[in-house]
């Protein structure tokens, strides 16, 4: 593949597990044990739909743990039944009646209902009209959504049903313990509708992430973050990593509207200044992808169309032909010191093209955001990204590409937002660790993880 | 998602071995094996030729019939080949609705195509630049198809395998009727489907769902066996079903911990499967050994000797357990988790297949293997599979075994004859 620089990654991040003996396919999976896993920071709340953040790795790993979807999205982004077995689109996409499975039960042994399902997605959802009937559910749209069953694959639309403050889900494993910030210890569930999963249990922990390669080399981890600047030196060591494909958005937001058609080309003139090869190959450590579009080409297949090179000597000629030159502030997230070694990085690159721009913590008038683009549907990543970053909602006209092109297009012609780099989310994993399986869309599915019993 | 399929014209993909490809033969205990030779090949290829022509109405409709000049680039993981008869193509639909093709400098217009790719498409796109105007974009795409590849390996005993079956859905395991005209019988999940030849293809004849109450567990097992009073009997865990023996075909299943057949004929036992996990529970009927149990085992495999047979058991804790009515020991192997033994007129008679991933880079392999001792010596070179193996029984009558492999690459599930031929 000449397309993808992520794909060779990952084949060579694959060879280097497969040398090491880790994986050994014409060995039946064996059931039990405990996935040992090490996350970066534990969500304030355990419920989808109710303030997790949807643009954590963590939450929405998380969720589908515990949780299921009406529909899930396969590899190559195709629509796929699981807690719905069918569907049906009435009115162009406004209308959607939904077929349940039979016989699946809630982690408290209460089966699934229409009803159920109906509320959960309500409280998910406050926009829509949604009726149950005796086996399937209708959803009624306010506007036509021709990728209304994408979006019902997103973590948030999980099924969850809540009793007395208590969250019960019908997903591969359910809660045994939960220290909100600092610990969850999940069980298998031995019925659960798709076949139990061959671990017993899983147990995650909160580790600064700057320890979490010393806890998995010193076994008290099976699994554990990379950081995208970290990701080429633990393949050089030879460890053992997964690669998703760049799926995460780093970029600048404009917090206002442009104001003048000076402020445009001022933007205009950021964007023509930034250093984006120079900041790959040296803060990331040769990591990611720079971007130009808000969807990466495998997602959206004609990002070449869009600018990422860097030209100072345009960006410099067109500060200087315009008269006032305000000074920018430039915020983001003070926790992340990968974002502050970038944001410094494109202070100095804005400075050589005759730009003010300087730090701020708090209120700026553009932030550095990293934004995980949530689904393998790219209308609905590319309607996530705009609501995240408060860009204007993209007008999904059609499936066509180009109909996405035009939305796309028309999202970054605000000059709203500066497409920096597509990052991939990397993981190290211990030998012990089997069928490990990171989706298309970063997440992972444990349900076939199993650990070699010589190592439990 | 995106894109429309079109018609039949082009195609620039290599052709995909879609499923029927099929050798049946005869088990019975004559040594020579071949029956029936039946080769017919489906193809599946990406069509690209109505949406060329899509792109080149889009693109005429930008520049009307003018002179322009044409560059096309790949920035897909197509071929030169394949890129080179896109971009001829287009050349011909282009001209045929009226564009000249001219240098940059003598054109009223530049379109620059791109073959790309996404996720789910190819997608071919056009940026069209008329003087001082904003670029116009237009854009097509064709849904992706992946090519099929099997290696083949020559060996000494030579272990071939021969394609049975095909499809998406998961393949338990496959049974081989020989009958006129032959039948195959495909266990999958929730349903028993028999197949018939009919002019050279496998035409579904008849289905059965497969009632159960139970989820069932993760990695589903299931076995198929031919029988001679009826046609077949099917194993799941928790659950058998059992066939007429006349056609048309009625098939009942019941939940049952009925103990499985394990072994090859005329050598075997009987073994309980657990109805909520992939593996035997250890008990066979009748016993094996001095204890009459075994550790849990996922396969097992006879090796007839004159006096006793000597049983192998691929166990769940990843050792094979070499058991007779005396002694048990471990065997030190680099085998998978699935073995079989298959009877044949080769050398001792009797060789037993093992799965193996032993260098772990490239996709699993069966090799066949003897016991002149208590030790494996390898008999034929390791046959290479595209992917998993998922399935590994003896066929009923022992003479061949069937595999079923998944192919990552195209996702697709491949059932496989396994059969020794002797001297090579």
């Amino acid at each position: 593949m000449k397309l993808f620089g992520w794909p060779l990654r990952a084949v060579s991040s694959l060879l280097l597990l497969l040398q090491s003996g880790a994986l050994s396919a014409a060995t039946r999976p064996q059931y039990g044990g405990t996935l040992r896993v090490a996350i970066r920071s534990a969500p304030a709340t355990l419920d989808p739909s109710e303030g997790a953040d949807e643009n954590s790795p963590e939450s929405r790993n998380l969720s589908r743990l515990m949780f299921d979807t009406l529909v899930t999205l396969s590899d190559s982004g195709k629509v796929q039944p699981a807690l719905a077995v069918t569907w049906q689109e009435q009115s162009g996409g406004q209308r959607w009646q939904l077929s349940l499975r039979r016989g699946v039960k809630f982690d408290d042994g209460s089966p699934l209902t229409p009803d159920i399902v109906a509320s959960s997605l309500r409280t998910a959802n406050l926009g829509w009209n949604i009726n149950s009937s005796d086996e399937s559910v209708l959803i009624e749209l306010p506007q036509p959504n021709p990728a209304l069953l994408a979006e019902l694959a997103l973590e948030r639309n999980s099924i969850v049903k809540r009793s007395s403050g208590t969250l019960h889900g019908t997903g591969p494993f359910h809660v045994t313990d939960w220290r909100a910030g600092q610990e969850l210890s999940l069980v298998a569930t031995e019925d659960y509708w798709d076949g139990r999963a061959y671990l017993d249990s899983i147990q995650i922990d909160v580790v600064n992430p700057r320890d979490q390669m010393l806890s998995l080399e010193l076994g008290k981890a099976n699994l554990v973050n990379i950081l995208p600047e970290q990701a080429r030196k633990a393949v050089m060591e030879g460890r053992r990593i997964s690669t998703s494909p760049p799926l995460e958005l780093m970029a600048l937001v404009f917090s206002r509207d442009r104001q003048s058609v000076d402020d445009g080309k001022l933007r205009e003139s950021l964007a023509l200044a930034i250093d984006r090869i120079s900041i790959k190959n040296v803060l990331l450590q040769g990591e990611g992808e720079p971007a130009g579009t808000i969807l990466p080409r495998w997602l959206n297949g004609y990002d070449f169309l869009f600018s990422k090179e860097a030209d100072l000597a345009r960006a410099r000629q067109q500060v200087s032909e315009l008269r006032s030159r305000p000074s920018w502030t430039l915020g983001y997230d003070s926790g992340d010191p990968l974002a502050r070694l970038v944001a410094e990085r494109i202070v100095l690159n804005a400075r050589d093209a005759g730009l003010n721009l300087q730090l701020a913590a708090g209120m700026s008038d553009v932030r550095l955001v990293r934004i995980i683009l949530p689904s393998l549907d790219p209308w609905v990543s590319l309607m996530t990204v705009a609501k995240i970053a408060g860009l204007p909602a993209p007008k999904h006209a059609g499936d066509g590409p180009e109909d996405l092109y035009r939305a796309e297009n028309q999202l970054l012609r605000t000059d709203r937002m500066i497409p920096l780099f597509h990052l991939p989310l990397n993981y190290g994993l211990s030998p012990a660790v089997r069928n490990w399986v990171q989706r298309q869309d970063g997440i992972w599915d444990l349900r076939n993880l199993w650990i070699a019993s010589e190592t439990r | 998602m995106w894109g429309t399929m079109s018609t039949n014209i082009a195609s620039y993909n290599s052709r995909v071995p879609e499923m029927f490809t099929a050798w049946l033969s005869c088990w019975r205990r004559i040594s020579c094996v071949a029956c029936i030779a039946i080769l017919a090949a489906a193809a599946s290829a990406a069509d690209w030729s109505e949406q060329e022509r899509l792109l080149s109405q889009k693109i005429a409709a930008t520049t009307g019939p003018a002179a322009v000049s044409l560059e096309v680039v790949n920035r897909s993981s197509l071929s030169k080949t394949d890129a080179a008869s896109i971009q001829g193509s287009l050349r011909t639909q282009l001209a045929a609705l009226g564009l000249r093709f001219v240098k940059p400098e003598q054109s009223s217009a530049v379109v620059d195509v791109s073959l790309s790719e996404n996720l789910a498409s190819y997608v071919l796109v056009a940026q069209i630049r008329q003087g001082q105007n904003e670029p116009a974009v237009v854009m097509v795409s064709v849904p992706r198809s992946e090519p099929l590849n099997t290696v083949y390996e020559p060996a000494v005993m030579l272990l071939r395998k021969i394609q049975l079956w095909s499809q998406d859905e998961p393949i338990l395991d496959v049974g081989v009727v020989d009958t006129s005209p032959p039948h195959i019988v495909v266990l999958e999940p929730n349903r028993i489907v028999l197949y018939s030849l009919q002019a050279a293809r496998w035409q579904q004849e008849q289905a059965f769902m497969i009632p159960h109450t139970r989820w069932w567990p993760r990695d589903l097992r299931g076995r198929v066996l031919i029988r001679k009073d009826h046609l077949f009997d099917a194993y799941l865990p928790g659950t058998t079903c059992s066939s007429t023996g006349s056609s048309p075909l009625a098939v009942s299943c019941r939940e049952s911990d009925d103990p499985w057949p394990i072994g090859t004929e005329p050598v075997t036992l009987k073994g309980f499967f657990s109805p909520t996990r992939n593996f035997f529970t250890g008990i066979v009927v009748p016993g094996v050994g001095r204890s009459g149990t075994v550790a849990t085992f996922y396969t097992a495999a006879p090796i007839p000797r004159d006096r006793y047979t000597l049983w192998l058991f691929a166990g769940v804790d990843g050792r094979v357990h070499e058991i007779d009515d005396a002694n048990e020991q471990l065997l030190t192997t680099n085998w998978g988790s699935d073995i079989a033994g298959v009877r044949t007129s080769c050398s001792s008679g009797f060789q037993i297949l093992a799965t193996s991933n032993s260098d772990g880079v490239s996709s699993d392999t069966v090799r066949a293997y003897e016991f002149p001792n208590r030790d494996p010596i390898p008999v034929s070179q390791p046959l290479e599979f595209s992917g998993s193996i998922t399935s590994l029984w003896p066929e009923s009558g022992g003479a061949s075994a069937v595999a079923v492999s998944h192919n990552p690459r195209t996702g697709k599930y491949e059932a496989f004859r396994l059969a020794i031929t002797c001297g090579q």
